[in-house]
């Protein structure tokens, strides 16, 4: 192996790290990582999961009324917005795994881009809410047609802490996206280095999966 | 099996395992997206219609499968080794288990320990 | 003259008069900054050493205030709010600061690739960040303490913990923060034992060391998240007043306590499997034997991590959740005994026929084994729900998990740092002064919570300010098994920090053990070892004299 380093490394060899023995176990283990790191997000959210599961049990009511003040237009959108920039990852992902770098960036720019529309959403239906008064705990204060009966200030608590959480996860997502970005257009990725735009992608996919389980939830039932 | 085929069964399934996808071209890409919008569609739809308790378990089974090809096919599991498999799957278990261990109690609470208001 | 290519034996009376290395990776680099932009894993679990043992001293300082406290039943030197705050920043700097990281820290790092014959753990950058992820909690947790102090107790609980007077923002946030070190750890050695054992170590050829630390970092990978979330929705709730917890604004306070056990439960598991880790190593090293029933000890870790997530209810017993789950829980509970069982067999199976070496580490496991036992057992009786209707919030629970958490993971720390210091370090501590410093540990800690047994048994509360006065002579007792165990502390502190400049120089293998970590000097060098190992036998190999070295064809 010190043979190999002792000029300079071509092809993948030049993105290994020393402690590791050779390419490919270098990417298993990263890899390998980054669901871990999924995990370790797909447990913080089943709290909320938990959270909204107990408190739809004790409060059906109140939920089914309180769902129908969200507006499930925007939250339809939102969930073609975050699917169709799945799928523009993962073909980011494989563009630049066969060194088509520029349709790879393009593809970057245009999930960020759905990002960002995502975010615009997401603000709109917020500043509504703070508008009426839908929002959480003693700051609850609706009083138009459809007010739920029982604790909405509950639903409303579930609703802007899992979408605060999600939310938050789309900004993170984003900003990993935008490193990948900028060292794609670095060259630094490209066919024979393009681990790193997958694990930015799983984290995104990750936003995704996130939002697939919330807005039937939240908006649907 | 002597030590040193068990050794290169080993080394052999890591390194399958490092997951160095084949390149199969994007067109599982855009049909798992079109699949994705049409399970979409169809949540919003039968989301709007009244099934009574049959909403609930509609909708998750739909999400269940959309998240299922998610993360098959545009995370790759579907091409990956077992381990990254595992990891995930584990995930989610233990995340059902924190949440039908909970739901456990609820159901078979007394009234008398539960929230005001309670509409069970 | 190159210490790591002589030929290696495990025979410790054939070195004649040990070197210390040159160069190590104690000042191959130096200066503050390359200790603090270091990504030598090996340097990393100096840091960990350093800090950590900061918070077990500032648990310590607490652990004392209450102990002095209560030599008299009413007030002796601090009211009640204060005492409030006493206990509860007690436990949480020994457990988040100190229980939680210090042996995955300090020996899992240091370790973890020298006994898989590694240059370093998968992810040296997250390793490092992991380090500064817990300075930034700790500071938290530390500046709550100093902005008054928690009052809640250790467990939060809701409501009283949404609506205290007392700065919990700070410590809430400390919590969540020092959780993300505790994950990047478990997940740095997950993918370390995955993808960098070297060729040869299949799984059952690991050390045990490093079964135990996996079973661990599943459990942190896993778990902690949790623990991160409602320590956050507490602190929103706190500060936007949501009502998730709050049952005047329709929450569900028990909802709190069961996210909260969901980590804290098999959190305990955290902190004892690395110390059960430890005990496997420490106790084939002091026997000279292997470690009987290698591989239902590997598995037996697995098993507990796995059955500890099961059982978090048995904290609940008497919080308003239903009986159904009660008694689930409960049977769950008592599994955890059986690989528990597993251990503690197996281990005395290695120590008998075995030829006892009578040193400090193996006092230190000796006294694992009482403390596991007696502990554990009563951890068991707990999780009959009938029992635990009397003993909950009793000093009966105090003195059970101080048993187990004190009595045995402290052990294991202590076997482990006595055991590995001359790795650490190269040289050797003083054994006379390790014996009677474990001695008094030993017999200090059975002193302050033995009383506690009794005092729990009839009815004492925990937690509380004031006790009833016919207690005051248990309380007195075990005050003064408090100082005994302090003094013990002390002098370990003060014989281990001489012995670092000036002990005897050790070796590469004073103890004669086997282990890839003994085939290196002391200390190693930045890169662990010359030549990359290659194992050709199994993890230990003590054996009888005339008995022949088994070498498996690689």
């Amino acid at each position: 192996m010190s043979s190999s380093e002792a000029h300079a490394a071509t092809g993948p060899n030049a993105y290994l790290a020393h402690h590791f023995e050779d390419i490919g176990t270098q990417n298993y283990a990263v890899r390998l990582g980054m669901w871990l790191f999924l995990a370790t997000e797909v447990l913080l959210f089943a709290g909320l999961f938990l959270g909204y599961t107990v408190y739809r049990w004790m409060y059906p009511d109140t939920f089914q009324a309180a769902a129908k003040l969200l507006d499930l237009n925007m939250g339809t959108l939102n969930t073609v917005v975050l699917i169709t920039s799945s799928f523009t990852v993962a073909w980011a992902y494989h563009a630049i795994k066969v060194n088509e770098i520029k349709k790879g960036i393009g593809l970057l720019v245009f999930t960020i881009i759905c990002a960002f529309g995502f975010l615009f959403i997401k603000y709109g239906e917020y500043t509504h809410k703070f508008h009426v008064g839908l929002l959480p705990g003693k700051w609850y204060a609706f009083t138009g047609d459809g007010a739920p009966p029982g604790p909405a200030n509950i639903f409303f608590a579930i609703y802007f802490l899992t979408t605060g959480l999600h939310a938050l996860h789309v900004i993170i997502g984003m900003t990993v996206l935008v490193f990948v970005l900028v060292r794609t257009l670095k060259g630094r990725y490209h066919k024979d280095n393009y681990v790193g735009v997958e694990l930015g992608a799983l984290y995104w996919h990750l936003v995704d999966l996130v939002w697939i389980f919330l807005f039937p939830l939240l908006y649907l039932i | 099996m002597t030590a040193v085929a068990q050794d290169h069964a080993n080394n052999h399934s890591e390194h399958a395992a490092s997951g160095e996808h084949e390149n199969h071209g994007i067109q599982r890409y855009v049909v798992i997206y079109l699949i994705l919008l049409a399970f979409t569609g169809l949540t919003y739809v039968t989301g709007k219609m009244d099934l009574g308790d049959f909403n609930i378990i509609l909708a998750m089974a739909i999400a269940s499968t959309k998240a299922t090809l998610v993360v098959m096919f545009f995370m790759h599991l579907w091409d990956e080794g077992s381990i990254n498999r595992l990891v995930f799957v584990l995930s989610v278990f233990f995340a059902i288990l924190l949440i039908v261990g909970v739901f456990g109690d609820l159901i078979f609470r007394l009234p008398v320990t539960m929230p005001p208001g309670m509409q069970h | 003259m190159d210490p790591s290519s002589r030929p290696q034996s495990t025979d410790a009376s054939e070195a004649a008069e040990p070197q210390l290395p040159a160069i190590s990776y104690l000042n191959q680099t130096r200066g503050l900054k390359s200790w603090l932009i270091t990504l030598d894993h090996k340097r990393i679990a100096l840091m960990y050493l350093v800090l950590t043992l900061v918070g077990f001293l500032i648990g310590g300082i607490l652990a004392m205030g209450v102990r002095i406290e209560h030599l008299t039943p009413d007030e002796t030197i601090m009211g009640a709010n204060t005492y409030n705050r006493t206990f509860t920043l007690h436990a949480v700097a020994m457990i988040f600061l100190f229980m939680i990281p210090a042996i995955p820290g300090i020996f899992g790092n240091f370790l973890l690739p020298l006994m898989l014959g590694a240059k370093d753990v998968a992810f040296p950058r997250l390793n490092l960040l992991s380090v500064y992820v817990y300075v930034a909690g700790a500071a938290l947790l530390v500046t709550s303490m100093a902005t008054g102090g928690v009052d809640t107790g250790w467990t939060f609980y809701a409501p009283y913990s949404l609506s205290t007077p007392a700065e919990l923002f700070p410590a809430l946030m400390g919590v969540f923060i020092i959780g993300f070190s505790s994950i990047l750890t478990g997940l740095n050695f997950i993918v370390t034992i995955h993808t960098m054992r070297p060729r040869g170590m299949t799984w059952m050829r690991m050390p045990l060391f490093v079964w135990g630390s996996y079973a661990t970092s599943v459990i942190q990978i896993l778990a902690t998240p949790v623990i991160g979330l409602t320590a956050f929705i507490t602190g929103i709730e706190r500060v936007f007043g949501f009502g998730f917890f709050d049952p005047a604004k329709g929450g569900d306070p028990i909802l709190f306590q069961h996210m909260f056990w969901f980590y804290s439960h098999p959190a305990v598991y955290i902190m004892i499997l690395p110390a059960m880790g430890v005990i496997s190593e420490t106790v084939a090293a002091f026997s000279r034997k292997n470690v009987f029933g290698y591989s239902m000890v590997a598995y037996s870790s697995l098993g507990i991590a796995f059955v500890g997530f099961f059982a978090w209810g048995h904290h609940l017993y008497l919080s308003g959740q239903s009986s159904m789950d009660a008694g689930a829980f409960g049977i769950v509970s008592m599994l955890v005994g059986v690989f528990t069982a597993i251990k503690v067999f197996n281990w005395i199976g290695t120590l008998y026929r075995g030829s006892i070496s009578l040193k400090t580490p193996f006092l230190y496991v000796c006294g694992f084994l009482y403390f596991v036992v007696f502990g554990g057992m009563t951890g068991i009786v707990f999780s009959t729900v009938s029992l635990d209707v009397f003993w909950h919030d009793t000093l009966f629970v105090v003195a059970h998990f101080h048993y187990i958490m004190v009595g045995a993971t402290l052990m294991g720390f202590l076997a482990a740092l006595h055991y590995w210091f001359p790795k650490l370090f190269g040289r050797m501590y003083h054994e006379g002064w390790g014996m009677v410093s474990a001695a008094f540990i030993i017999v200090g800690l059975s002193t302050t919570f033995i009383p506690m047994f009794f005092l729990g048994n009839m009815g004492a509360p925990r937690r509380y300010y004031m006790y009833a006065a016919d207690g005051q002579s248990l309380n007195v007792a075990a005050t003064a098994g408090a100082v005994l165990t302090a003094m013990g502390f002390v002098t370990i502190a003060i014989y281990l920090i001489y012995a670092i400049k000036n002990g005897k120089v050790a070796g590469d293998n004073p103890w004669g053990a086997s282990g890839l970590e003994w085939k290196t000097s002391s200390p190693p060098p930045t890169e662990n070892f010359h030549t990359t190992p290659i194992v050709d036998e199994d993890p230990y190999t003590y054996r009888k004299k005339g008995e022949e070295a088994e070498h498996v064809v690689i």
